[in-house]
């Protein structure tokens, strides 16, 4: 059998990697348009100059030849023909396949502010690509405007703090990582970032760019009239699932590939994977799709279950937090909100009915991960008597008495 | 795979496993001479107390389908395909700690000290008299054992 998988990150790795784990004699073919493998949740260490380009590297580096896996590098497919079963690639190749993984990810996305999109010193931060392109910028840049104050934003920005540049991010919401944090835990980052350097432009946004002669944006004016000056320009304003290739084979798609609980598409054979799902949104859930959508191209039966995808951690300067769940409950909602914090803590957990909605763990994050699955399987934690700040694992402790394994009980 | 074996109603929290492990992660130290107010001391075991169950082990089960590895965007963790254990390279990790918040049995932490590293049973390298909290506790309530996967 030959599975050709389109994309080399976390999804498309891992069900490579799962195909060869338990089919060596499986004909793998990864086709990329990037020619490095690489973690974009590193890129900020790639810019930053903290790694190279091989310590951004996710996989060992003789993972294709060790696992014999035909990689089309620097190689872009255009079209997907489904009746006859063969991708055709940007220089004419046509590469058939008995099963097929999409998992080409999302791209960064401009918004239509005038002369915006046109400005040439205007980057995403998505690939390795973006993260060389800004390096090269950064080299003589001096002032830098980042905009929006996401995850992506803020590691941008980090990374050309470390590069001497003076740093300015524009966020619409009155808060920095605002779909992660609470008011509370992201001042504290905030302060994190202006003791570095960065200025912050809250609950403002870009209504308009000045051009230079050559095309490159020099001044970023907002809606507040206020007016940032400019020589490279970093767009973090969210990312759209990527597959241009698909128009005319019959793929079902809406804004993303729609897939099946086992993530096949609506075409027989043809599976997809990670951010072009759309029901990814991160790196371990890119991962276990790819693995799970593997497994089901082997012909084995599994559900991607896993679905929670309201969660992250956040490590700048040090200071890490845990982030699950609903964290800003609305007042309609009727949630309980516990908090409890001392100079390096703070933690918040949203409770409704017993039911643990979201939590923010800021300091010590050891053994939070708990949470997760309390948050992710709604179980109702009113009758365990003690105090909702103390609740661990051991209070769902079940072994599995054949595997040694950790069960929950409840 | 070898797993470390627990058998909770033989626990009575003594916490020698404790001990032992971060004097194992402490370089020639022993049990007797092991600086426990070392910033560096962290234990990769614990053992919980419950008025109605008594005292819970909570180590690393090396799992099955581990889901640290699943969210380890920088490939610092590994299932190690022949032995079975989970391995953690740190000069690859990025210290994200996708994976404290994946391990559903709360087992993961970030180093106290730096938060560039994550602390984790490394099964004591798979040194021939087996991990060090296994050899230090004496009640046996934990024990190697060969388990099938």
């Amino acid at each position: 059998m030959k599975i050709v998988i389109i994309g080399a990150s976390a999804a498309g790795i891992s069900a490579a990697k799962t195909i060869k784990a338990s089919e060596p004699d499986t004909e793998v073919v990864i086709i990329s348009k990037e020619d490095s493998i690489h973690s974009r949740c590193m890129l900020h260490k790639f810019l930053g100059h903290e790694r190279d380009t091989k310590g951004v590297n996710f996989i060992p580096e003789d993972f294709f030849e060790t696992n014999n896996i035909t990689w089309l590098k620097n190689t872009t497919v255009i079209r997907l023909d489904t009746n006859n079963k063969f991708v055709k690639t940007h220089d004419n190749q046509e590469i058939s396949f008995d099963k097929l993984l999409i998992a080409t990810g999302a791209s960064y996305f401009i918004p239509p502010i005038p002369d915006l999109r046109e400005s040439k010193n205007v980057y995403g931060f998505r690939d390795l690509k973006d993260a060389q392109l800004l390096d090269i910028e950064c080299k003589t840049a001096k002032n830098a405007v980042v905009i929006g104050a996401g995850l992506v934003g803020m590691d941008a920005a980090m990374a050309m703090l470390e590069r001497g540049l003076t740093v300015t991010v524009i966020e619409m919401t009155s808060d920095v990582m605002s779909l992660q944090l609470d008011k509370k835990s992201a001042q504290a980052y905030q302060q994190l970032f202006e003791n570095a350097g960065a200025e912050f432009i809250l609950n403002d946004k870009v209504v308009s760019v000045d051009v230079d002669e050559v095309g490159r944006g020099k001044t970023i004016y907002l809606a507040s009239g206020k007016a940032v000056p400019a020589d490279v320009i970093v767009i973090a304003a969210g990312v759209r699932p990527a597959f241009n290739f698909t128009e005319g084979s019959g793929i079902a798609t809406n804004h993303a590939i729609l897939v099946g609980e086992d993530l096949r598409t609506n075409v027989k054979d043809i599976y997809a994977a990670g951010d072009v799902t759309g029901i990814a949104g991160i790196w371990p859930n890119a991962m276990k799709q790819g693995r799970i959508a593997a497994i089901n191209m082997l012909g084995e039966k599994r559900l991607y279950e896993d679905r929670y995808a309201l969660k992250n951690t956040v490590n700048f300067y040090g200071l890490t937090t845990l982030s699950l769940g609903n964290i800003n409950p609305e007042p309609e909602e009727n949630c309980e909100i516990f908090i409890r914090e001392d100079r390096n803590n703070y933690q918040k957990i949203v409770v409704k009915n017993g039911v643990v909605q979201g939590v923010i763990i800021q300091g010590d994050i050891g053994g939070t991960g708990f949470w997760q699955y309390l948050i992710k399987n709604k179980i109702d934690v009113s009758g365990i008597d003690k105090d909702v700040f103390s609740l661990s694992y051991a209070d769902f402790y079940d072994l599995d008495q054949q595997t040694g394994e950790y069960n929950y009980a409840v | 795979m070898k797993r470390i074996i627990i058998d909770r109603e033989k626990c009575d929290g003594c916490l020698n496993c404790n001990i032992a492990c971060i004097s194992a992660h402490e370089e020639g130290s022993n049990f007797y001479t092991v600086n426990l107010q070392s910033p560096d001391a962290e234990t990769r075991n614990f053992i919980k107390f419950d008025a109605q169950q008594g005292y819970l082990p909570i180590f690393c089960r090396h799992c099955d389908e581990p889901e640290c590895v699943l969210s380890c965007m920088s490939g610092a963790l590994e299932k190690d395909q022949l032995t079975g254990h989970v391995q953690y390279d740190e000069t690859k990790c990025a210290a994200c700690y996708m994976c404290v918040m994946n391990c559903s049995y709360g087992v993961l932490k970030p180093d106290k000290q730096t938060r560039t590293k994550l602390i984790k049973c490394d099964f004591c390298d798979d040194k021939p008299d087996g991990p060090s909290c296994v050899k230090s506790c004496p009640k046996k309530a934990i024990e190697v054992k060969e388990v099938s996967r």
